[in-house]
Formats: structure tokens, sequence, C-alpha cells
């Protein structure tokens, strides 16, 4: 059980008035959330400063336009905030925060973490479709009812991770009937209360984790296993890894919009990897023919190799996709199979080093041991 | 044998262990297959997954990481690192289906030529049992 | 190269009809075929059908079977060719003498590589052929079915249909540059040259009513080639000429219109902005244009990365500040690199997650800045690129407005 702050709001309108009161009291120098770009439905996230800009704000707006773990990290490279800022994010990219900060790439100074029980974000699809507007009270029903939303990304639906867990603070989005009428925020940590204090609104006792959330996960861990099987019976293989990656442009559209491929050069976008005339010369005698530009797969399960054990899930990567190759699918299997391996969740605790950056002395004491007769 | 049926391993091997009891086998005149095509890096933990990968997407059909024993690297700690990479990229391999037998990692020390010795030779009969790597031909890579 | 050629805007006036009876794309797969045998070259570069599915990649082949599953039309444009192609010679000139076989927007694009010193062009053929445009990638990922059969239709009648990709439905260069009103380049480069023209040789596919083709050599190695063949270039080309006329008349009044159109949608800085609302500012558009070559994009780099006081300061300004940052900065800065070469192609708005009209965009003002240097991308490889070049006396009424005395832009004094 913990505190939380309630609201007798609209959950997005208490939110709102939250966030309002931070900025007014000046307990933040600025808030960080999805803001309304212009009447059709498009969102951005934003830095905003003023409670007027404020007023546009759409923080808990079902759609991820970038993980917003990505753009704090670019917020928080070159240095720390002089003053707090109170950030709104989903649990994903609230745990990509935490794994680019494993990695020199951001900082937790004076950002105050207020995520939410995750209900899924859509495509970015149903914004270009034009059904997002349609779909919106449909999301808020299955959210209200914790039943996955039919529309939401593939990744969503069997995402277990829907609970943050570093966050300052959590917006109960997930499990209550009355979200139209209450905004409840638990408050997490001593940060948390220390922010709530003195803002409108009661504090009342709350789980953060409900039956009805114990639902979810089990409802979501079963499409993660669904997910797995269909893979295994179609999408396992070489040859079926060529076909799922015929269509791919080398774009690298997935790795820019990944939150953990920071590299500003990438090493596949390096002279490294470039192909030397000898090279085609010998592909092409081999072979008798050779995919141009080369190394479509070689791409893909190299940045498997790189970044694949702090996978998120986050789903931006098949977004992006020109060509509609369910890259995230693919990149959380492998990703899930990876971290099981160490028993790694990426960004559940900023002191776990990352599984490719350390080592223990014994571990996989059978590896490397010749064990035929001697 | 026909040249033919030689498979075409690619095995790194690091300078201080495995690379040196490699070259002890050779002048012990034990039997090396002709399959191995040997690159020297100073330790394993120099060799990059991406090494591995590329040697496997080109159509190598067997690549070794071999190194020190785990506690004798002569650079402490690289070993280790290597052990890591490999078995994340066997899992890689594994989830996605691909020929995980293909790729293997090894300790053999200075003085263990025997081990050198029958570690290529089983591991070139195993990659010989799975047949030349498809991905010599394949164009859509 | 005799006077009549010179003065018709370098275009040949006999090639080689060669049959289609089984279709146009199994007819020029076949002349690539007998060039592969001839030792003409020793690898083709051309667009092949992956295994069993519905996407094409580019194939760099030396195996003549390979060219069964080649579509050397296909009805989507996946990797832009000027791109596959740079690949190529990313480290030195290729060593084998390899012909490529692309869209003529792609044929432009790599010309304007070349000039910007990015593409090796030694050992390289360029051979183009008539493009009735490409179909909207989103569209064929959906459905390639009903996608194919619409680009089926389109290459029988070769008439207007919107359902091509809106570049492609204004695009008058679908062809060798005949009969497009003469725009001489202010760089001194002669562009009636053969010797400099863009494609080596063309494969006309208009005027034949799709039972025949035309190869039609556009430069000295073209013809070369057809010679080596055995396919001397004997044939009248006036059908496909007629033709390909017609379609371009056709297309510059929709261009006209198009251009005012957008010109119009972008005008002012609101109206800018309010079109690139929902860019995320992935910046796909900029990695599969051909022009940018960059290996890291100047915004992608250490200097736009701001401290987190410049972003509150930036963010204090306004009351709001849109992550991530730059959005219309990337997307004018991109212009002011690249539109002067932009090829109108389209690969940036087939990229694009949020279905931003880029390419309309970035054509629309790509002609206006393209026409106060008369130049055109990718026609001509001894055409200087504008900002590589100079003539003492011009532009002169954005030196001194009030004392200039009127001059047509582009006419030396």
């Amino acid at each position: 059980m913990s505190n939380a702050l309630k609201i007798n709001k609209g959950i997005e309108e208490g939110l709102r008035d939250f966030l309002e009161f931070l900025l007014k009291s000046e307990k933040a120098g600025a808030v960080f959330a999805l803001k309304k770009m212009n009447g059709k439905g498009a969102v951005s996230y934003s830095l905003i400063t003023d409670t007027d800009e404020l007023k546009d704000a759409v923080p808990l707006y079902p759609l991820m336009p970038v993980n917003a773990g990505k753009a704090l990290s670019s917020f928080t490279l070159e240095g720390v905030p002089e003053k707090p800022v109170a950030a709104v994010l989903r649990p994903c990219e609230l745990r990509a925060f935490i794994e680019l900060v494993k990695r020199a790439q951001g900082s937790l100074d004076n950002i105050l973490l207020i995520s939410l029980t995750c209900g899924g974000v859509y495509p970015l699809k149903s914004l270009t479709d034009g059904n997002l507007k349609k779909l919106l009270s449909q999301y808020w029903e299955s959210a209200k009812k914790a039943d996955i939303d039919p529309g939401i990304r593939d990744t969503c639906q069997s995402c277990e991770n829907f609970i943050p867990q570093l966050a300052d603070m959590t917006v109960v989005s997930l499990g209550k009937k009355d979200l139209d009428k209450e905004c409840t925020i638990i408050l997490n940590t001593k940060k948390g209360e220390e922010y709530a204090r003195e803002a409108p609104g009661s504090i009342v006792s709350e789980e953060i984790e409900t039956a009805e959330t114990k639902k979810l996960k089990e409802k979501r861990k079963e499409k993660n296993e669904k997910m797995v099987e269909d893979f295994q019976k179609d999408g396992s293989g070489l040859k079926a890894l060529i076909k799922t990656f015929a269509a791919c442009l080398g774009c690298h559209g997935c790795s820019q919009a990944c939150p953990i491929c920071y590299c500003m050069l990438c090493d596949f976008d390096s002279k490294t990897q470039e192909y030397k005339p000898v090279s085609f010369s010998s592909e092409l005698k081999q072979k008798g023919g050779l995919r141009v530009p080369p190394g479509t797969i070689y791409f893909h399960l190299g940045r498997m190799s790189h970044m694949a054990v702090s996978c998120v899930s986050c789903g931006m990567c098949s977004d992006v996709c020109p060509v509609n190759i369910p890259v995230s699918t693919l990149f959380s299997i492998v990703g899930a199979s990876l971290q099981g391996m160490f028993d790694y969740i990426p960004g559940r605790d900023v002191e776990e080093t990352v599984p490719s950056g350390t080592y223990k002395e014994e571990e996989f004491v059978e590896t490397g041991e010749y064990s035929g007769s001697g | 044998m026909n040249n033919n049926d030689m498979p075409k391993i690619i095995g790194f091997l690091c300078t201080w262990c495995s690379y040196t009891g490699a070259d002890l086998a050779g002048t012990s005149r034990l039997r090396i297959p002709s399959s191995i095509r040997v690159i020297r890096t100073m330790c394993s933990g120099r060799i990059d997954p991406l090494f591995v990968l590329k040697c496997y997407l080109k159509g190598a059909d067997g690549v070794m990481m071999m190194g020190c024993h785990p506690g004798d690297c002569h650079y402490q700690k690289g070993n280790y690192n290597a052990r890591r990479r490999y078995v994340m990229l066997h899992n890689i391999f594994k989830t996605l289906g691909l020929e995980k037998d293909r790729i293997g990692l090894w300790w053999v020390s200075a003085s263990e030529a025997p081990i050198y010795a029958k570690v290529t030779n089983e591991f070139t009969q195993q990659v010989k049992r799975l047949g030349p790597n498809p991905l010599r031909e394949e164009i859509f890579i | 190269m005799n006077s009549t050629q010179k003065d018709k805007n370098a275009i040949p006036d006999k090639g080689k009809t060669l049959p289609a009876k089984e279709g146009v794309n199994k007819a020029i797969t076949d002349f690539l075929k007998q060039s592969l045998e001839k030792k003409c070259f020793e690898a083709i570069l051309v667009p092949v059908k992956v295994l069993d599915t519905e996407s094409y990649a580019w194939v760099l082949l030396k195996d003549e079977s390979i060219l069964d599953q080649a579509d050397p039309l296909p009805p989507v444009m996946t990797v832009q060719g000027g791109r596959a192609l740079s690949s190529l010679t990313k480290h030195g000139e290729i060593k084998h003498k390899v012909a490529a076989v692309m869209r003529p927007c792609e044929i432009r694009a790599a010309v304007e590589l070349f000039k910007l010193k990015q593409i090796n062009l030694d050992n390289i053929t360029l051979i183009s052929m008539d493009c009735p445009g490409a179909m909207p990638l989103s569209g064929y990922m959906a459905d390639p079915e009903k996608t194919k059969n619409t680009f089926t239709k389109i290459m029988e009648k070769w008439e207007e249909n919107d359902s091509l990709r809106p570049v492609c439905q204004i695009c008058q260069r679908f062809s060798l540059p005949s009969h497009l009103p003469p725009s001489p380049p202010l760089s001194s480069a002669d562009q009636n040259d053969p010797d400099s023209s863009a494609s080596d040789l063309h494969i006309g596919l208009l005027g034949g009513d799709m039972k025949q083709i035309f190869l039609i050599p556009a430069s000295a190695k073209g013809t070369e080639l057809l010679e080596k063949l055995d396919l001397s270039p004997q044939d009248s080309l006036k059908n496909w000429e007629s033709k390909v006329k017609e379609i371009i008349e056709k297309k510059i009044k929709k261009r006209e219109t198009f251009n005012k159109k957008w010109l119009a949608e972008i005008k002012g800085m609101s109206k800018f902005i309010e079109a690139f609302d929902e860019c995320l500012n992935c910046h796909n558009c900029m990695r599969v244009c051909p022009i940018c070559y960059c290996q890291q994009c100047y915004f992608d780099s250490q200097t736009l990365k701001l401290t987190p006081d410049e972003y509150f300061q930036r963010a204090e300004k306004r009351g709001a500040l849109r992550f991530p940052l730059d959005t219309l900065f990337f997307h004018l800065g991109r212009m002011s690199h690249m539109v002067l070469s932009c090829v109108s192609c389209g690969a940036c708005e087939d990229a694009c997650p949020m279905s931003i009209p880029v390419a309309q965009i970035f054509t629309a003002v790509g002609d206006q800045t393209q026409k106060d240097f008369n130049y055109v991308p990718g026609r001509n490889k001894e055409e200087s690129l504008p900002l590589q070049f100079y003539l003492e006396d011009e532009f002169c009424e954005v030196e001194v407005p009030s004392e200039c005395e009127e001059t047509a832009i582009g006419e030396a004094k």
C-alpha cells in the first residue's frame, strides 16, 4: 500500500492540473510531456515552461511519436538541468531512459519521473490512416477494464512490464471504472511525496498492483507466448529470416528510432562496414550475384548483438519501418531470450550493469571446456 | 579426401594461449585438419561478435573462437568478456533458428596441443555433418 | 555526331527495334542475357524479386539465370538506384564492367552523385528506360496483388493514373530529354555532347504498343554496345518520339498546376510548419535520399547537441519546446543542402512513416531553385553543380537591386 494523490477530475485533466501546480509553485521549472501539435491528432513531446502552453498538453495520449527515453537522454546528455523537470513517460520509455543512463547517455538528476500503469499505444499508422480519433474512446474503455485493446502495437499487446518500477509517481490508468472522474497518482518514492505536498487533491492509500493488473499481466503473457510460438513456427530459420528482411531498404530507420541505439555514427553506417571493390568481386565470383547495398541481414543481426539485451520492446522500430517489417517482434523475442539468460530486465534498476558490459568469473563454466576423451 | 569436401572453418586464436597451443600441435606433428584458417588476435577479448557473424554470413562453414582458460588470460579479463559475447551470440543463433552448431568457443592453453588437435578435428566433423553453409550461395542477405 | 543530331537536343534519330512478344520485361532481360553472354558486361545491376516474396532488391549479378527473376521496371521503387550504385564504388572503381539498369530518375541521381564524387562511373554503363512512374510503397506493402495489377494496366496504356506516386504523375523526365524545352546550362557544358549524356543506352517502351522495345544509343558507349551485339541502330524512332513528346506535353502542364498548388500550400512560415506538424524527426527521408550521402548528417552531429540550460532557454522563449528539436531546421537545412540536386525520385515520401508529402514539397521548391540556375540535376555529366560554378556577371539583382539593369537571369552581359 502506498500513498496516492487523488484529484477529483478526469484522469488527463487531473494530471494536467497537477502538472500546472508543479509549474506554478515553481517546484518544477518545466514539464516534459506529450503536447498537441494541431487539431488533427498529431502530438509531440514538449518541454513546457509556461502554464498557458500546458493547456495543450495531453500526457496520456496513446501515441508514441518518439521514445521519450531517447528524448530525455538528448536533454540530459550534455549536463544536468538546473531546474527540476517533471517528465511524464510510459514504463518502456522510462526503462529505455534508465538503460541509457547506465550507458552514460543521460542523467536522472533533477528529473521527476512520472509514469503510469500502461494500456499501450496505437501504431503511428492509426494517425495517418485517420482512425485515431475514433479509437480514443475505445482505448479508455479497454483501460478501465484492464483489457488488451485490439488496436495497440503488437509489442504493447504482449508487454508484461506495464507497471513502472523506478517512477517517482505512477498515474493509475488501468483497471479503474471511474477514470473519467478521478485521477489517482501513486507516490512511489520520497521524492514523489515531496513534490505532491500541498498539491490540490487528497491523500489516499492505493495499491499499484491490483487484481485487474494481475489479470492483464496474465492475458499479456498469453499473447507473448503466442507471439513466440508463431515465430518459432513461421519466422524461425535462415530462409524465414531472409524472407522477413526481403523488403528491407537499409534505411536504418529502426536504429534511428530505437532508444537504445544512441551511437551518433552507427558502426553499420561507418566506413568499416563498407565493401571494398575486392569484396564485390569475390562475392560475385562465389555466388554469381549479391544484393546491393550489401549487408542487409548483417545489419540486423549485428544490431541485435549490440542492443537486444537492452530491448524494452517499445515498438518504435516497427512503427517507423517504411516496409512494415515486424522488427520489434523479432528483436523482442531475441531480446527476451538474451535477457532471460542473465535474469536481466532492462531498466529495472539503474545500478544493475548491462550484461554485455560485465562478467562473472564463475559463470557458464561448461562453455569452452573440452569435454571429450582426454 | 576431396578438397571440395573440406569445410572452411575460420578460427580466431588468441596469441598467448590458443595460437601457441596450435603452434605446438604443429611442431609436435599432431594431425590438424586443413579446414582451419587461423586469424590471430592478441586476446580472445578482441574477438568482436561481428567478426563471427561476418564470417558466418559470408559462408564460412564454421567459426571457432579460442582463448585462454578462465583465470589464465594474459590480460586478466579478456576471456571472460569473450565468453559472454560467445554465449550471447550463440543464444541469438539458437533463438532465430540459425545453425548454432557452426560456431563455438574453446579454451586451449599454450601447452594443450592435443586438445587443439582434438577440438579442431571434432569440430570439423561436426561441421561436415551439417554440410556446406547455405549462405555461400545466398544472394539476398 | 551529325548536325541534325546537335539541333535536336542530343536525341539520336535511329535505334534498334526488338520484338517483345512475351512482354516488355522479358524482352529487356533477354537483351541483358545476350549482353552477358557476348561479354559486353561482366555483371548487371538490376532489381530482382526476392525468392517467393513480393519484394524487390537490387542485385549485382554475373549468373544470367538470376535474370529470370529480374524485373527491370518493378511497380515500386525500393532502394533508390543511385544509392545502390554508389555503394558499389565507395572505396574505388568497380573492377568489372557493369551495366546498371535503372529508372531515369535513378540514373539522374547517379549522375548527381558522380558530380559529388560519390560514384566512380568508370566501367559502368548506364541503361535507362521509359518509366510510367512507380506506385506508393505503403500501398504496395499493404496489397501487392492489387498494386501490381494497377501497375500492369498503367504500363499497357501509359495513361494518367491517380494511383501512381504524386511526383511520378507530374514527371516529364521519364524518358530521354527529347522535346523538353531547351534550357541551356549556365556552365559551359555542351548539353548536346553525347559523351556527357546521362544514359548510355535508353530502352524506349513507348510507341510500340508494348509489342516492341527500342534500343536507343545515347552516347558513344551505347552505340558501341549495340554494334558489339550486332544490333546496329538502323530503325526509325519516329513512333517512339511522337508518343514521348505527347506525354511530355501533358506532364509539363500537370507539373505547372502541381507547382502552383504546392507553392501556395507551403507559402509562409505557419503553412510550412503545418505541413510538418506530424514529423517525428526520424530522418528516414534523408536516409533514403540518394543525394544525401553524408556518412554522418550534419543534423545528427555533435554540433546540434545542446546542454539542458540551452534547452531551457529555448523553451522559456516561447513557453514550450518541441522534442526532438529542430524539425523545421532539419527540413529547411536539408533542403538548402540538396534541393538543387533533387531529382524528384520520391523515395523520401515513400519512406516517411507519417505520410508527409516530403517529395511533393521538395519537388516544388526544387523546381523553383533549379530554374534560377537553368539547372537540371542529372541530365548531363559535364554540367557543373550550380554551387560549384559562377559567372562573374550574374544575379546582380540580388546585389544592388535598385541600381541593377534588368537582365534575364543567366544572361551574361
